[in-house]
């Protein structure tokens, strides 16, 4: 079966806009959804909290049940039951299961997309990509696991047979972001569930409910009941998961301070725990994209606003440094900023809107302290009737300042003169991180050198550098960026399970039999 | 995917398509004498036969101009055509272009070369510059319509540059037509240069970003009484382009002028329901000069595949070259028969595509007040020449700019003749005559 990535919505159709705005209003009338706690059987009420529309805080979009630690605990010990017979289920029925995941969220894409637009204040084309990079995950690790289960051919020896194949770790606890929130959400919990894992998933509190759209397309499914559990929360679920001695592999997308914390916190083997837990961590960038003198700056300057501006520059992949030869610095930094003024700021669900808010409140606040921390060259329009910050554009800052160093995770673009792309190359390599990266050359020379040289796990040239397909750009990067995972590509599956070899000696009496 | 219906006229076209046809390739220039034209098919053979070499040479000349030495040229010209290396020709070339004293020759040599092939499609750098060039052709009675090249506009200050760069061609062009009362004033204007808000699923944000800018070039055109035309360019912006350029058409200020027109792409699937929307149009709104439909196949094919690929789309154009160029022959007609409704120009250099239109409108008794043909300066010359000598109305389409902006055009315009399903190319090759004129 060959895989192929799920069509995305032609919004420049007017007759898809008009379908895509009656599913929003059609949602609206549903808001608030109820998230409760899915532990097994059980559907579990807790305290409430709210996530809400980033674009209209008002708007309650659903209210969620918290879990604390003793929920954790109640949702660990169900999934171990579920990992017992999930486990032992042909890869082949584990596979049907989450390919019929994908033909619900498929026939429910809209809705999806309308759902995405209000709690993460997605874009109508990126939160249609976010639906589309749900179900292509869970074909994908279908047919890939699939694949896996057949094992890996070994060297075979007269006298002795050998055999390896690949068996399910146990519990996996999933932390997911919010940014691509039913994408990551499905793929990391897909990915557990196909290799024969059972899985508890933590969501980000601003969107459960995207989450639990996810969790409910999987039981649908087939998924069983305790082989995947939803667990609304914050930070005291997300610690109890990673703490507890019967979680065998910890999934996480997030930043690069909570997974630094989650692989310290997994390393503490506790009494009565007999095995190593192992982090999958995808943990955030600062990437930056290389502009050599024979760029064309008719390509650079979208291809930079939209890696570093759409979606207001939410996602690990966005570009939040340029880095450009002297020989063309200055011409670009005037397009650029001239360019930023052409930016509409607003809600995510209307279709001309260029850079939609961020998340929520905490986000503004951090962002706005980056932007009041140095001299700004440009900015966009900004408005104050949700959580949005203007686009904004700094050159020539310091080595040293934090806009330059550190992930913002906002709308902020820093341009670099660089003398070569020799010395662009020393900036990127002299970062803590090395998610994704761009090249603008047309010298294969040139594209041929970086390529080798540059550290970061997903380098884009002569394009925009967000945007990942799975199956066609395998995404995840090393250094800070996290472990490597590279989710979307075949090797990403290995990392939930383990490889058991089994050698069979074949000679009985001195005769092989 | 919709074929176009396969009606076809009631009286007998193939016998007039053949007469016209093989006159027209009759008065094309005979194969010239001199080496750089026999040099050039070379070249043009040689490119077809050779993808490899064809890529590395395309991209090389894309590149030319952000080379700023000759080192810099020669570096370029080397490692593309050594990443060509399972080319022969390429390898040999690439050996040529790395010897280090060969340096400034070759640079010089790539270096002027690709300024000349670009001189072939360019008129002049700016509009005072291309006059030459223009008069020339009008003084042979060739009509022209202008296009002002230039950088993508991603800035407000862009699009006011090149709205500006508009108005200048077109007070200096009818200046200079003054002299020359059997010709008009015609610019082409392209609207995505016009603003940098067309957003493919925001069509709003892109006309109103457009909307004073082209109703000021409207007023121009208006007072200088040319003729503004407005171009069509890929399938993202159909929408946001024919919106504006029909809704400030029907204001009152313009129904008295100036002269004005849109672009019909032939390779669009949906292109003969899109005519309909056209003709309803103009049915319910009079002007005094019929508004002008020219008719093309289309340029943006290429981008419009990948783009529809990658995406998980179905093309919004035809893949199959006999379904496209059928469905040209059946647009043809119907403008044909639509006039004097509307005014209509036929832009293609496909011989048979021409001769199917100049016998349908003879059929029709349609003249040349209602209908033209339009090619591409320094692609379609010949074609000019020939159509021009049998006394058909013909307007060259002039690219005006420096050679920066020209390179997207020129890399454009060598890709399309040198394509292997490309009607010119197919001619260059040596088909006969006969088989270029069968019927789709």
């Amino acid at each position: 079966m060959t895989f192929a990535n799920e069509p995305l919505l032609e919004l420049r159709r007017e007759a898809v806009r008009r379908e895509a705005l009656e599913a929003l209003e059609a949602l609206d009338a549903k808001l608030p959804l109820e998230v409760p706690m899915l532990i097994g059987e059980d559907v579990v009420q807790g305290r409430v909290f709210a996530s809400v529309d980033p674009a209209g805080p008002a708007r309650v979009v659903a209210h969620a049940h918290e879990a604390t630690a003793q929920h954790v605990a109640d949702a660990v010990a169900s999934a171990e039951r579920g990992h017992a017979a999930w486990s032992r289920r042909p890869a082949a029925e584990r596979a049907a299961a989450l390919q019929r995941a994908a033909d619900i969220l498929r026939s429910r894409r809209l809705e999806l997309a309308a759902l995405a637009v209000r709690e993460a204040g997605k874009p109508w084309t990126e939160a249609d990509a976010d639906v589309c990079e749900a179900i292509d995950f869970l074909t994908y690790y279908a047919q890939g696991a699939l694949a896996l289960d057949a094992g890996r051919p070994l060297l075979q020896l007269p006298g002795e047979r050998n055999a390896m194949r690949y068996v399910a770790r146990g519990v996996t606890g999933v932390i997911a972001p919010w940014n691509f929130p039913l994408a990551i959400a499905a793929g990391m919990v897909s990915a557990a569930l196909a290799t024969g894992n059972a899985v508890v998933l933590k969501p980000a509190e601003q969107t459960p409910a995207c989450a639990k759209a996810v969790v409910d397309a999987l039981h649908a499914g087939g998924v069983p009941l305790d082989a995947l559990h939803l667990l609304p929360g914050f930070d005291e679920a997300g610690k109890a998961l990673v703490a507890d001695p019967r979680v065998h592999t910890i999934v996480f997308t997030g930043s690069c301070a909570a997974g630094l914390h989650i692989l310290e916190a997994a390393a503490q083997v506790v009494p009565g725990q007999r095995h190593i837990k192992k982090v999958i961590a995808e943990m955030g960038g600062k990437n930056a994209v290389i502009v050599d003198s024979d760029a064309d700056l008719d390509d650079v300057v979208p291809a930079l606003l939209k890696s570093a501006f759409a979606f207001a520059g939410q996602k690990c992949s966005a570009a939040s440094r340029a880095l450009v030869h002297r020989a063309v610095a200055d011409e670009l930094t005037e397009r650029l900023a001239g360019a930023l003024g052409t930016l509409r700021v607003g809600p995510a669900h209307a279709f001309g809107t260029d850079v939609p808010p961020v998340i929520d409140v905490a986000a503004q606040q951090r962002i706005e302290r980056y932007i009041a921390s140095a001299t700004p060259l440009a900015q966009g329009e900004t408005r104050d009737d949700g959580f949005y910050v203007p686009p904004t554009l700094f050159a020539g800052l310091p080595a040293d300042a934090p806009v330059v160093r550190e992930e913002i995770f906002g709308p902020v673009l820093s341009v670099e003169t660089v003398e070569s792309v020799e010395h662009a190359c020393d900036i990127v390599d002299a970062s803590d991180f090395a998610l994704t990266g761009g090249l603008f050359s047309r010298s294969p020379r040139t594209i041929e050198y970086v390529s080798e040289r540059t550290p970061v796990g997903n380098l884009y040239v002569n394009r925009e550098i967000t945007g990942a397909m799975v199956g066609r750009q395998p995404f995840g990067g090393g250094k800070l960026s996290g472990t490597g995972p590279k989710a979307g590509g075949p090797d990403y599956l290995l990392q939930f399970v383990e490889a058991r070899a089994v050698t069979e000696n074949t000679v009985r009496h001195g005769l092989v039999v | 995917m919709a074929a176009p219906t396969q009606e076809r006229p009631t009286e007998d076209l193939e016998t007039p398509i053949r007469a016209i046809g093989t006159e027209l390739a009759a008065r094309m220039p005979r194969p010239r004498a001199l080496s750089t034209a026999r040099a050039e098919r070379r070249m043009q053979e040689l490119l077809m036969r050779d993808p490899a070499l064809r890529a590395a040479l395309f991209r090389f000349v894309d590149v030319r101009p952000a080379c700023t030495t000759p080192a810099d040229v020669t570096r370029h010209l080397h490692e593309l055509l050594a990443q060509a290396e399972e080319s022969g020709h390429a390898r040999r070339a690439a050996a040529i272009a790395g010897r280090k004293l060969a340096t400034r020759p070759v640079a010089a040599i790539a270096a002027t070369g690709v300024r000349q092939m670009a001189q072939r499609f360019i008129v002049g750098e700016d509009a005072e510059d291309s006059l030459k060039a223009i008069t020339a052709l009008w003084k042979d009675g060739v009509d022209t319509t202008v296009d002002l090249l230039g950088e993508a506009t991603v800035t407000e200050p862009e699009a006011d540059r090149y709205m500006q760069r508009c108005e200048d061609a077109l007070r200096t062009l009818a200046d200079a037509a003054k002299r020359f009362p059997a010709r008009d004033v015609n610019l082409s204007v392209k609207v995505s240069a016009l603003t940098p808000l067309l957003r493919p699923e925001a069509p709003e944000r892109g006309i109103e970003g457009a909307r004073p800018r082209l109703r000021h070039l409207l007023n121009v055109a208006k007072e200088v009484g040319a003729h503004l035309h407005v171009d069509m360019e890929s399938f993202d912006t159909r929408e946001a382009i024919t919106d504006l350029t029909l809704e400030l058409l029907s204001e009152p200020e313009f129904a008295d002028g100036p002269s004005a027109g849109i672009v019909l792409q032939a390779y669009l699937v949906e292109s003969p329901a899109h005519l309909d929307h056209l003709f309803d149009w103009a049915r319910n709104t009079p002007r005094a000069h019929p508004f002008t439909i020219r008719l093309v196949k289309g340029a943006y094919w290429d981008h419009e595949v990948v783009q529809a690929t990658q995406h998980g789309w179905t093309p919004p154009v035809f893949t199959d070259r006999r379904a496209c160029d059928r469905n040209f022959e059946l647009l043809s007609r119907r403008l044909i028969d639509a006039t004097p409704l509307v005014k209509i120009a036929i832009a293609s250099h496909n011989l048979r595509s021409i001769a199917h239109a100049a016998a349908y409108a003879d059929l029709r008794s349609v003249g040349s007040e209602h209908f033209e043909f339009q090619v591409l300066r320094g692609l379609g010359d010949d074609t000019q020449a020939a159509l021009a000598a049998t006394g058909r109305r013909v307007r060259a389409y002039c690219p005006v700019g420096d050679l920066v902006a020209g390179m997207a055009y020129l890399v454009r315009r060598l890709l399309e003749n040198t394509a292997n399903d490309s009607f010119l190319a197919a001619a260059a090759s040596g088909t006969s005559t006969a088989e270029l004129l069968e019927a789709p």
